[in-house]
C-alpha cells in the first residue's frame, strides 16, 4: 500500500474527483507561487508524531516561519503552541474551519484573509476526510495541501501513503521549498 | 384531546334492546377535563413548525461535508455531484447531503417507533387497553412531550397507542420525502430532520412510559437500585444468558421463569446494549456486562451458554460468531430474524433439544412468552460441558501465528480508530501482549481488522487474551434506570438553572463509537459534575461512564447521588429514556415559568433554547438513532456534541459568532430587537478531542437570559476550562459581558482589560426571544 495514491481507510473511497499524489516537494511549486494567502492547519495528533529532533509542533513553527503561514490548532493542539511561546497560532474546532473555509470572505482569527491555500495536517484522519470534503465541493477557491503521512483524496495534493522515513524526508524539501531549511 | 374510542361486548342489554357480539367505536372524544388551553400546534403536519425550523437553520446554518460525492439511488445515476452539477433528478450537492441526513434520522426514528409500537401492542394484549400509564411519584405532568407535540395527556396504554398512530403517519410523511421527485430544497429536508427528530422523541417516551408503566420498573426513582456491571461480574459457576438489544419483552420473560422456578442459583441473566439497563430496571438481580461495542469481546471468551437477540444494535454476524463458541442463538423479534429457522409453534422441549444437540445454530421465537423457559433450560444445560472447552488461543499459539504476519497494514487500515494492530501482532511475535492489551482498550470491537487479515487471524480474539486480566477485573456498580424526573426535582432546580446558577444540564447518551476509549465518558462526565453541573445520561453511555473506579474502588454512581441536581449523576435508562431528559427541560418551562405546554411545540422550545443551559453529548454516536436523537434536541434548541466519528453524519450546524443579525432576539418586553452574546454558539458540532469537548460543553451552556450571577459562574467555568486544556485565558469572555454583574470577580482586572481593548459597551439583558408573537401585546 506505501507510496499508492489510495486512501489510507480502506472504506474512505471518494466520488469522481480525487487528489493527485504528491511524491516529491517540487510539484507544489507553482501553487506556491500562485497561492499567497496560505493558512496552516495542525490537529491534536500532532502532538504525538515525531519529526526530527522534535516534533510535529515544532515542524508547524517552522513551516509557519519559512512560509508565511498562520497556524490554526485543532482539538487542543494550540496548548504546544503556547507552551512554546508561538504567537502565530490561534485555535478552532475543525468543523469551525470546515464551515469558515467554504466562505470566499471569510478573513479568519487573524483577520488576515481570505486564505487562497492550506497545507493540513495532524487531525485523525477521517475527520480530515470530511473536512477536506467541505473544502473540496464547497470552498473551491482554496488549494488544500494534505501533508500528513497518509493519503487524503480530497485534497489537491496529497502524500501517497508514505513510509515514515521518506515521509520526514520530504517534509523538509517542502520546508526547503517555501525559504526554511536546516 | 382527540381520541378515538372502541369498545366490544359479548352481550349487552341496554335500553334500546338485546345484543349479541356487540361492537362500537366513537369517532373521537374530547378531553374536556383538562382546563389548559390548547396550543397552536396539537400534532403538528411536517410543515406545522417549518417556521420555527426556518429561525434555527437561518441561526445555524449546516455545514455539509459530503461522505460521498454521487448520488445512487436511482436507476437515473450514479449521478456526479461534484461542483455545481446537478442529478438527473434536479437535486445539488447540498440537497443531496441534506437528504441523507433526512434518511438517516428516518431509519432511526422508524427503529425507536417500531419498538415503542410492539410494546404498546403487547402489553394492551397482556394487560388491556385501559392500564393507566404512570410515570411515578411526583410528576403530576407526566409525558410532557406527548403533551407538548400532540397536545393530549395519555393515560392509558390505548392513549399510547393512538399516540403511536400519529407518529407513524408522521415518518411516513418524512419518509417519502426523501424519494426521488419529492422534496427538492435543502432547508426543507433539514426542517422535515427536525420534524422526525420530535416524533421519534414523542416515540420513545411512549415506549419508556408504556415499560415504566406495567413491567416493575422504577417510576421517576432517584434511588433506583444500584447493580452490578463489568465482564468480571459474571459468575461462570452459573448458566450464563447473554441479552443483547433494546426490547424488554424477551428478556424479560427470562428473568421472570427464573425467578418464578427459583433458578436465580443456577442461572445468571446479563445483558448488553439498551436490554441491560432495562432488566435491570426490571429485576436487579439481572447484570449490565457492557456497551453494545463489548458484544465480540464477550461472545468470543465463551462465557455466554445463550444468547437471546431482540432489536436494535445486535451484531449482524451474531450467530456466526455465536457458532464458534458453541453457544445457541435465539432471535426473538420479526426485524432481525437472523436467517434462523421459526421455532415458534414447536414443543419448548424439543425446540431445548434441537438447541442443546446444536443440531441448529439457533431459532427464531416470536412467542415471547416462551423465550424465558427455552434460553433458561439451553443455558443450564449447556454450561457443564461448554465450561470444559476452550475458545480462546494460548498465548503460545497466538506468538506462532503472528511469525507469519505478511505486515501488510491492512489491519490499520481497516481499523476506524487507526490503531497499529500490525505492530502489536509484531510485537507478539515476541511474546509481549503488552501492546496488543492496550489495543484491547482502544478497541470498539468491529473486528474489521480480522475482516481485512489476509491470514484470516482472529484478531480481536488475541486481544481479549491480551487483555484478560482486564477482563476479569470489570466489576463496576452502576445505578439502573431511574426513569423520569419528578416535578419536585424541577422545582427545586428550576429557577437556578434558568438563572445560570447551576452552570448547565449535560446529558452523555448514545452509542459506544469512542474514538480512544470508553472512559473518556466517564472523565468529561466527572469534569463537569464535580464542577456542580447536573450530569444526566443513559444508553451505552451511561454503561462506560460507570466503567471507572476510583482509588476507593468506586464508581461516578457510587459517589454521587442520583437526583437531578447539581453535581449529581442522574441515569434516565436506556434509549427510549431519552425522552426524559428532553421532559425535564420542556417541564422545567412548565413549572418555574408557568407555561402551557399543550400543542405549544414553538414558545416551548423557544424558551428552552433561550434560558434552559442544556447540552447533549454523544461522545460515541454511530447509529441512525443517535442521529434522530440529537435531532429531537436541535428542534428544542438544544445543542448536541458528538465525538470526532461523528464528523460522518456529513453535517453540523453551525453559527456564526460575529454575525449579530444571527444573535439578534426580540426583547419580549419591549418588542424591541436585542444583540445577545453568541450562546449556544453551535447547535451540532464534532469535536476532536475531550479536550476541545469540554471547552466547548462549557460554552455552550450560556443562554441569553442567564442573571448576572449565572452568566459569571459560568464564565468562570469557562475560563478554567480553557486554560486548563488550551493553556491560555479565552480572548472571547468580553462578547459575553452584557454588564460589569457578568464578570467573575476574581478575573475582574483582566476582563476589564480586555473589555477595554475591544471596546465593550453595555448591553441590555432582554426578555430573549425569536417568535413576534411572544411579546407582550404580540408584537404589533
Amino acid at each position: 500500500m506505501v507510496m499508492k495514491p489510495v486512501p489510507w481507510q480502506t472504506g474512505e473511497i471518494c466520488g469522481p474527483n480525487a487528489a493527485k499524489a504528491m511524491k516529491s516537494a517540487d510539484v507544489l511549486k507553482r501553487d506556491l507561487k500562485n497561492c499567497k494567502k496560505r493558512l496552516l492547519i495542525v490537529g491534536s495528533d500532532a502532538l504525538t508524531e515525531k519529526h526530527g529532533k522534535g516534533d510535529m509542533i515544532d515542524y508547524a513553527i517552522a513551516l509557519s516561519k519559512a512560509g508565511n503561514m498562520d497556524i490554526i490548532a485543532t482539538g487542543g493542539a494550540i496548548k504546544a503552541f503556547v507552551e512554546r511561546s508561538y504567537e502565530r497560532a490561534k485555535t478552532m474546532g475543525a468543523m469551525e474551519l470546515a464551515y469558515r473555509l467554504q466562505h470566499e470572505d471569510w478573513v479568519g482569527p487573524f483577520g488576515k484573509g481570505p486564505y487562497d491555500m492550506i497545507m493540513i495536517y495532524g487531525i485523525p484522519y477521517y475527520m480530515q476526510w470530511t473536512l477536506l470534503s467541505a473544502v473540496m465541493n464547497f470552498g473551491t477557491h482554496i488549494t488544500a495541501i494534505a501533508i500528513g503521512r497518509y493519503f487524503q483524496p480530497h485534497a489537491k495534493w496529497s502524500f501517497p501513503n508514505m513510509k515514515e522515513k521518506q515521509y520526514h524526508t520530504i517534509l523538509d524539501e517542502i520546508l526547503e521549498l517555501v525559504g526554511g531549511g536546516k | 384531546m382527540k381520541k378515538k374510542a372502541y369498545f366490544k361486548a359479548d352481550e349487552a342489554v341496554t335500553g334500546l334492546g338485546r345484543f349479541k357480539g356487540l361492537e362500537v367505536r366513537i369517532g373521537t372524544i374530547v378531553d374536556d377535563e383538562w382546563d389548559e388551553p390548547m396550543g397552536p400546534t396539537p400534532l403538528p403536519s411536517p410543515t406545522d413548525l417549518r417556521s420555527w425550523d426556518h429561525k434555527l437553520l437561518t441561526k445555524y446554518q449546516p455545514s455539509y461535508m459530503p461522505y460521498c460525492q454521487v448520488c445512487c439511488l436511482c436507476t437515473m445515476g450514479k449521478c456526479d455531484l461534484t461542483g455545481t452539477k446537478r442529478g438527473a433528478c434536479g437535486l445539488d450537492m447540498k440537497g443531496q447531503q441534506a437528504r441523507i441526513v433526512l434518511a438517516a434520522a428516518n431509519i432511526g426514528c422508524a427503529a425507536h417507533l417500531a419498538h415503542s409500537r410492539h410494546l404498546v401492542d403487547h402489553l394492551i394484549e397482556k394487560y388491556g387497553p385501559r392500564t393507566p400509564l404512570i410515570q411515578g411519584p411526583g410528576t403530576e405532568i407526566h409525558a410532557p412531550v406527548s403533551r407538548l407535540v400532540t397536545g393530549m395527556r395519555p393515560r392509558t396504554l390505548e392513549d399510547a397507542s393512538i399516540i403511536i398512530d400519529y407518529c407513524e403517519t408522521q415518518l411516513n410523511h418524512t419518509l417519502s420525502a426523501v424519494a426521488t421527485g419529492q422534496e427538492g430544497s435543502w432547508l426543507d429536508f433539514e426542517s422535515k430532520v427536525f420534524h422526525v427528530g420530535m416524533v421519534d422523541q414523542l416515540g420513545m417516551e411512549i415506549a419508556d412510559l408504556a415499560q415504566v408503566s406495567t413491567l416493575g420498573m422504577p417510576q421517576a426513582d432517584p434511588d433506583a437500585p444500584l447493580v452490578e456491571s463489568g465482564i468480571g461480574m459474571m459468575d461462570k459457576e452459573k448458566a450464563i444468558i447473554l441479552t443483547i438489544g433494546h426490547n424488554i419483552v424477551p428478556a424479560a420473560s427470562i428473568t421472570d421463569y427464573i425467578t418464578e422456578k427459583r433458578l436465580w442459583d443456577q442461572a445468571e441473566v446479563g445483558g448488553m446494549c439498551c436490554t441491560a439497563w432495562d432488566i435491570t430496571r426490571r429485576d436487579p438481580k439481572a447484570k449490565v456486562i457492557g456497551p453494545i461495542s463489548w458484544q465480540l469481546r464477550f461472545i468470543r471468551r465463551g462465557l455466554a451458554d445463550v444468547v437471546v437477540v431482540d432489536e436494535q444494535c445486535v451484531r449482524t454476524d451474531i450467530v456466526t460468531e455465536a457458532r464458534k463458541v458453541k453457544s445457541p442463538v435465539i432471535s426473538t423479534s420479526d426485524k432481525a430474524v437472523m436467517g434462523l429457522p421459526d421455532r415458534t409453534d414447536d414443543p419448548i422441549d424439543s425446540i431445548v433439544k434441537e438447541l442443546v444437540s446444536g443440531k441448529i445454530d439457533g431459532c427464531y421465537i416470536s412467542d415471547h412468552s416462551i423465550v424465558g423457559e427455552v434460553a433458561t433450560k439451553v443455558a443450564i444445560a449447556l454450561k457443564p460441558s461448554r465450561r470444559k472447552m476452550k475458545f480462546l488461543p494460548t498465548k503460545k499459539q497466538i506468538q506462532k501465528m503472528a511469525a507469519d504476519c505478511k505486515k501488510c497494514s491492512e489491519c490499520i487500515r481497516a481499523c476506524p480508530n487507526n490503531q497499529n494492530v500490525m505492530e502489536a501482532v509484531l510485537a507478539a511475535e515476541t511474546g509481549n501482549l503488552e501492546p496488543l492489551r492496550e489495543v484491547y482498550k482502544n478497541c470498539i470491537g468491529c473486528a474489521r481488522c480480522e475482516s481485512a487479515c489476509p491470514n484470516d487471524y482472529d484478531l480481536h480474539s488475541w486481544m481479549v487474551v491480551a487483555g484478560e486480566a482486564d477482563c476479569k477485573d470489570e466489576k463496576y456498580m452502576v445505578r439502573t434506570g431511574r426513569g423520569a424526573i419528578q416535578d419536585t426535582e424541577i422545582r427545586h432546580v428550576g429557577q437556578p438553572i434558568v438563572f445560570g446558577e447551576i452552570p448547565g444540564i449535560i446529558a452523555h447518551v448514545g452509542c459506544a463509537n469512542y474514538p480512544g476509549g470508553g472512559d473518556d465518558v466517564h472523565h468529561m462526565a466527572e469534569e463537569f459534575a464535580k464542577r456542580r453541573y447536573i450530569i444526566v445520561t443513559s444508553g451505552c453511555a451511561a454503561i462506560s461512564m460507570g466503567h471507572v473506579r476510583d482509588e476507593n474502588g468506586q464508581s461516578i454512581y457510587e459517589r454521587r447521588s442520583g437526583e437531578f441536581d447539581a453535581g449529581c449523576v442522574v441515569n434516565v435508562g436506556s434509549c427510549v429514556a431519552n425522552s426524559h431528559i428532553a421532559g425535564a427541560a420542556i417541564k422545567i418551562a412548565a413549572i418555574f415559568a408557568k407555561r402551557n405546554l399543550r400543542g405549544n411545540y414553538a414558545e416551548i422550545a423557544d424558551y428552552i433554547h433561550h434560558r434552559v443551559g442544556a447540552v447533549g453529548i454523544s461522545w460515541g454516536a454511530m447509529s441512525q438513532k443517535a442521529a434522530s436523537i440529537a435531532a429531537g434536541f436541535w428542534r428544542l434548541g438544544v445543542p448536541v456534541i458528538v465525538g470526532p466519528h461523528g464528523s460522518k453524519y456529513r453535517r453540523m450546524l453551525l453559527g456564526k459568532a460575529e454575525e449579530e443579525r444571527d444573535w439578534t432576539v426580540y426583547d419580549a418586553r419591549t418588542g424591541d430587537r436585542v444583540v445577545t452574546a453568541p450562546g449556544p454558539e453551535h447547535l451540532f458540532y464534532a469535536a476532536e478531542t475531550v479536550a476541545e469537548a469540554n471547552v466547548l460543553t462549557a460554552k455552550l451552556v450560556i443562554r441569553p437570559n442567564d442573571t448576572g450571577k449565572g452568566r459569571s459562574i459560568k464564565l468562570s467555568h469557562y475560563i478554567d476550562i480553557h486554560e486548563t486544556y488550551y493553556g491560555f485565558f479565552p480572548d472571547d469572555i468580553w462578547k459575553y459581558i452584557r454588564r460589569e454583574t457578568d464578570i467573575p470577580i476574581t478575573l475582574k482586572n483582566k476582563i476589564l482589560a480586555q473589555m477595554k481593548e475591544n471596546k465593550w459597551k453595555e448591553k441590555k439583558i432582554p426578555d430573549p426571544t425569536l417568535l413576534k408573537e411572544q411579546v407582550i401585546g404580540g408584537g404589533t
